[in-house]
């Protein structure tokens, strides 16, 4: 069947006409092939607009439509539904951002912007000529339980905010604390197993000495930190030293705070157990700074083996060496040390300035604080990456910033760095109702823009197996690898890495991009 | 006859790439037009075959453009992307084409400098390094 374009040119009020000729590129797009129908609307976004715009699709029976309008996010979702009620695949519907690409950007330059306007459409109408209708799938969830790791305080209020939007919660607590949160709690119990993606995930759960099948449609984990699992030589013998985040906390509340206060680096200053953390010495600064503008008679003392004035964060340094606030250095040969029988003196030796100092303290507060151990296991169980510090790692802020990579599963509080009770617990309704949110859909869609493997073409390499960060290529039964559309995100990594070219991502096809290349670059602008 | 203007392909993702030279637009930023954007979902999409036949069909300097390396929506997409640049740079090099050619970069969606600032770097390499000769072509 031939393929039957319609062009429309939006004017996006009066902004892209005060540019741009629009009768040349309306007149441009008449004369090119395959081209039935050319309409100029004022503004796309708006709904009334489309009713003649579609109208247009239906009479003519066209198949495919080129839209000149601005960016793609703006204008999609309310404009691709009614292309598609009005019959036309909404894979088929190519949108050119030609007000932030050329109209803004190009305002002084108007013949330059028309030629790469030109340009632009012609690119349009080579891709919307290879472009394949796809469709998008639904998969009911079996399930509507939200599954969270972890009954601390990040878990709890989880639990809570998930109830409370109804979605079904259970909540897997390590030890055998009782608790009250909504739903169940299964005591004794950890994740050793995950099958499947967002929606549709099948844990094992050791419980005791059993291990149990679950269904879960959303994962939170909220393991929290390893505070309470506080390993190294200067925790064992300081048994009331406290984390940075609680002595921040007290400066905030304006708790008393008993003085000298003393801040050091690390719980294990020879480094053995855990590294120092990257955000430590600017939290530190912050602190300790706050500290003695409320309190300007505290002795405080900031003992580090690193100090890593850069950035704006030298401007505080030398703000807190003004209020006189003592910066101690230490090397691996004189790390600061407590004497469990003496556990008020931190002795240490001042590397600049080579003494041994005895530096008597109220209080101690520890600046990096390791990440929950158990954070391994579950980012290897439910194959989520992990951040160098050994927290859980968070997906890009585009995904919200309680989100891991894979969709459905969630992070929040100390399980993805150390923070105080109340930003843990804001963190976990956060998550909560992320998750409800995401299980009250009831059906995962998937489909659409998502990679095909020919099969013949495969050797069954690994290598997109490996390279998929959601775990979407298989090798399937006949040894080939197939693609979990269920859980292909549409990325297309794994297309150009593929060594036998037996990977395409749909729409987005090698020569469907190189068409477009070659068509922009034919301009002359 | 005027002066010969560059041609510049950049590959962007649609994600905070894209939203990076959308936000530069928005804010009033002006840059260069020689710059032809084609969208891919992830900068993890671009092949080396696409950034040489690029080359190929009569562009002056390519770029691929994805999130930040730690804030990638794909998580590695960007990082994947590097590595092939990093690849066809060397192979340009092997082929006596400068690699300054091609490069990789990343945006956040939030930065509205860092798109003007990548166009303006692009086409300053195009104009010093001018078309590619004939013989150097495959
Ligand atoms: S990378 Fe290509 S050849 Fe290797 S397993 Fe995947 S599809 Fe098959
Ligand atoms: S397109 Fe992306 S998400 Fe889909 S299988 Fe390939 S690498 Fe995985």
């Amino acid at each position: 069947m031939k393929a039957k374009i319609q062009v429309v040119l939006c004017k996006c009020c009066t902004e892209i006409p005060s540019v741009l000729r629009l009768e040349s590129l309306s007149k441009l797009a008449s004369e090119s092939n395959n081209v039935m129908s050319v309409m100029t609307v004022d503004a796309i976004c708006d709904g009334k607009q489309l009713a003649p715009v579609m109208n247009d699709v239906k009479q003519k029976e066209l198949d495919r439509a080129v839209v000149l309008a601005c960016h793609k996010k703006d204008v999609s979702p309310t404009l691709l539904r009614a292309y598609r009620r009005a019959g036309v695949n909404e894979f088929m519907v190519e949108l050119v951002n030609i007000r932030e690409e050329v109209v803004l950007p190009h305002a002084n330059e108007p013949e330059r912007a028309q030629a790469k306007a030109e340009a632009k459409l012609r690119a349009a109408l080579a891709r919307s000529l290879m472009l394949q209708p796809l469709e998008r799938q639904t998969e009911e969830m079996k399930t509507r339980n939200v599954v969270i790791i972890g009954a601390g305080v990040a878990g709890q209020a989880a639990a809570k905010e998930a109830a409370k939007a109804g979605a079904h919660t259970v909540v897997l607590e390590k030890s055998g604390k009782t608790l009250k949160v909504p739903g169940v709690v299964m005591q004794h119990s950890t994740l050793v197993g995950a099958e499947g993606y967002g929606g549709n995930l099948k844990l094992k759960i050791r419980a005791g000495e059993k291990v149990e099948s679950l269904d879960a449609a959303a994962l939170v984990i909220a393991t929290g930190g390893g505070w309470t699992q506080l390993k190294g030589s200067l925790a064992k013998a300081v048994k009331d030293a406290v984390p940075l985040y609680k002595l921040n906390e007290q400066v905030q509340v304006d708790a008393p705070i008993k003085g000298p206060v003393v801040v050091v680096d690390s719980p294990d200053p020879s480094g053995k157990t855990m590294a120092v953390q990257d955000f430590a010495w600017d939290e530190t600064l912050e602190t300790v700074v706050e500290l003695k503008k409320k309190h300007p008679e505290t002795e405080i003392w900031v003992v580090f083996q690193e100090m890593r004035a850069f950035g704006l964060s030298e401007l505080v340094y030398k703000e807190a060496a003004d209020a006189g606030i003592k910066f101690i250095r230490y090397d691996k040969g004189g790390v600061p040390k407590a004497d469990p029988k003496n556990p008020g003196v931190l002795s240490v030796r001042d590397f600049s300035q080579g003494e041994q100092l005895n530096i008597r303290f109220g209080t101690l507060a520890f600046a990096s604080i390791p990440a929950n151990p158990d954070n391994r296991l579950i980012a290897e169980v439910l194959r989520i990456p992990m951040a160098a510090d050994g927290g859980i790692r968070r997906g890009s802020i585009q995904r919200w910033p309680v989100s891991t990579p894979r969709p459905g599963v969630f992070v929040c509080g100390s399980a993805l760095f150390p923070k105080s009770r109340e930003a843990a617990e804001a963190e976990g309704e956060a998550a909560g109702a992320m998750a409800s949110a995401f299980v009250k859909r009831g059906t995962i869609e998937f489909g659409g823009v998502v990679a095909e493997v020919e099969q013949e073409k495969c050797s069954a390499c690994l290598t997109c197996v490996r390279t998929c960060p959601y775990e979407a290529p298989f090798i399937g039964a006949a040894g080939k690898a197939e693609i979990r559309i269920q859980a292909c995100q549409g990325c297309g990594m794994c297309v150009g890495i593929c060594p036998s070219k037996a990977i395409e991502l749909r729409n987005y096809t090698d020569d469907q991009i190189m068409i477009e290349t070659r068509t922009l670059l034919g301009g002359d602008f | 006859m005027a002066e010969r203007r560059p041609k510049i392909i950049g590959f962007c993702c649609e994600r905070h790439g894209m939203d990076s030279a959308v936000l530069a637009a928005r804010t009033g930023k002006q840059f260069d037009a020689s710059v032809r954007l084609v969208q891919v979902p992830c900068a993890g999409r671009v092949d080396g075959i696409h950034i040489l036949q690029a080359l190929e069909d009569g562009a002056d300097a390519v770029f691929v453009l994805g999130c930040l390396e730690k804030n990638c929506y794909y998580d590695t997409g960007s990082i994947e992307a590097r590595k092939r640049v990093e690849y066809v740079r060397q192979m340009l090099a092997e082929m006596g084409i400068e690699k300054e050619r091609v490069e990789m970069f990343n945006a956040a969606s939030t930065n509205a400098w860092a798109f003007p600032e990548i166009v303006a770097k692009m086409v300053e390499v195009a104009k010093k390094l001018g078309p590619i000769e004939e013989g150097e072509r495959r």
